[in-house]
């Protein structure tokens, strides 16, 4: 969702002192997102495989991980880590307090919100390898993953080689 | 008068816990099968012969040696074992037992093994039968809290994160989980395979039973001088015998010539 302002936004990080469930994730996020005022959502934490990625076990799939999607308004995605982190982009400073109000609600453990930059405002190598040294719209910096696999995250939708 | 060991120096109840862990004297609080304990290991079926890597050493003819024979072998040496492993994570928030204590409390108590000591991650190592053995004693004593301390053979991380939201440590392969009856089943053996059934590990400490049990200084709970914000610190004894060791390590070691 992008809200135009004329305030100046906010970053903000939001980290509780345990890991949130993925439910309990849904239900502060899904919070957080009715009050409004939200530019950007990132979720930070550790990797949550889908297969076992060492030793014997190598390449069981791991079921627990599998299957968890965060709802946000009218968009779903695919949930990948252990929330740790919510990082916020929010359009002014008076938001803050609401999102401080809605993690009282809904987190039965202590948490610290912190302003600061989190959000890139310059491109990174991948970007400049991406996107050249012109990037129209910057909430997309710092976004590329330089470790994407082709066999992985490359849909080949027709084999004819281009118009070419 | 007999020698005895003092093993740690300090007076907290962490240099307590530490001398207990070193000295093998430790409280049993739950009783974990022994076909459970191999179960969760994962190196052979509960119940199957044990493979050898050698005849049994009865069998081989050992040459002469004054030291063969005045060490006498562990069973699994002496039945010819393979080596085989098991190795716990324990997590930093005030888990019973940090690695260096898993790795002292092995080295001093256990024959015949090999301990390992990481960052975040404990190895031992030794003959298969004898490996069991001392993981029962592990996991069977104040060694560990199965939601604070793991046996994690691959992707072991955890001991330095958040814990989750029922008090568990992190586990990107979640071989444990907190059943509704409170208690903590394996469900994944050490490498993360699933299990056929699932293995209690008995329940999970409360929080002030591990900040009594643990064997990590922390801030929080036994700092090694009283508050980090105190104007003057008092260190525990064990940490000034830290730096003494430290200290005359650094200076016999350093020699110009």
């Amino acid at each position: 969702m992008v809200t135009k302002s004329d305030t100046k936004p906010v970053q903000i990080e939001i980290f509780p002192r345990r890991f949130l469930k993925p439910a309990t994730a849904q239900r502060l996020l899904d919070e957080i997102y009715r009050s409004g005022g939200i530019l950007r959502i990132t979720i930070q934490g550790p990797n949550l495989p889908k297969t076992v990625p060492y030793g014997p076990g190598k390449g069981i799939p791991i079921e627990e991980n599998m299957n968890m999607l965060l709802e946000l308004g009218d968009q779903a995605l695919e949930l990948r880590v252990k929330v740790g982190r919510i990082w916020l982009e929010l359009e002014s400073e008076d938001r803050i307090e609401g999102v401080k109000a809605v993690c009282e609600r809904m987190l039965p453990f202590p948490f610290s919100i912190k302003k600061k930059q989190i959000f890139r405002t310059k491109p990174t190598v991948s970007d400049y390898a991406k996107y050249g040294s012109e990037v129209e719209d910057k909430r997309i910096l710092g976004l590329v993953d330089p470790k994407a696999m082709k066999e992985r995250d490359l849909a080949i939708l027709s084999d004819t080689g281009g118009d070419s | 008068m007999a020698y005895k060991p003092q093993y740690y120096s300090g007076t907290t109840s962490v240099g307590v816990n530490r001398r207990k862990h070193m000295s093998g004297d430790l409280e049993k609080l739950r009783d974990i099968s022994d076909a459970d304990i191999v179960t969760i290991m994962g190196h052979r079926a509960p119940g199957s012969d044990y493979p050898s890597t050698h005849p049994p050493l009865a069998e081989m003819g050992e040459p002469d040696c004054p030291i063969r024979q005045l060490v006498e072998p562990t069973p699994g040496a002496a039945a010819g074992d393979r080596i085989r492993y098991s190795q716990f994570t324990d997590s930093m928030y005030n888990a019973p037992s940090i690695p260096y204590f898993r790795s002292y409390w092995g080295a001093i108590n256990c024959r015949g093994c090999d301990p390992g000591t990481l960052s975040g991650r404990q190895i031992i190592e030794a003959r298969e039968r004898d490996i069991e053995q001392y993981t029962k004693v592990q996991m069977d004593s104040e060694m560990t809290d199965p939601a604070l301390a793991t046996m994690r053979g691959c992707t072991v991380h955890g001991h330095s994160l958040r814990l989750d939201e029922d008090g568990m440590m992190f586990d990107m392969l979640s071989r444990t989980e907190l059943g509704s009856d409170g208690n903590v089943y394996y469900v994944k053996d050490q490498v993360g395979i699933p299990l056929d059934a699932k293995v209690n590990a008995g329940k999970p400490m409360s929080e002030a039973e591990t900040s009594k049990r643990t064997t990590i200084f922390r801030c929080d709970n036994i700092s090694f001088g009283g508050p980090c914000t105190a104007e003057k610190r008092t260190l525990d004894e064990g940490l000034i015998t830290l730096h003494h060791m430290w200290e005359r390590r650094s200076k016999w070691g350093f020699r110009p010539e």
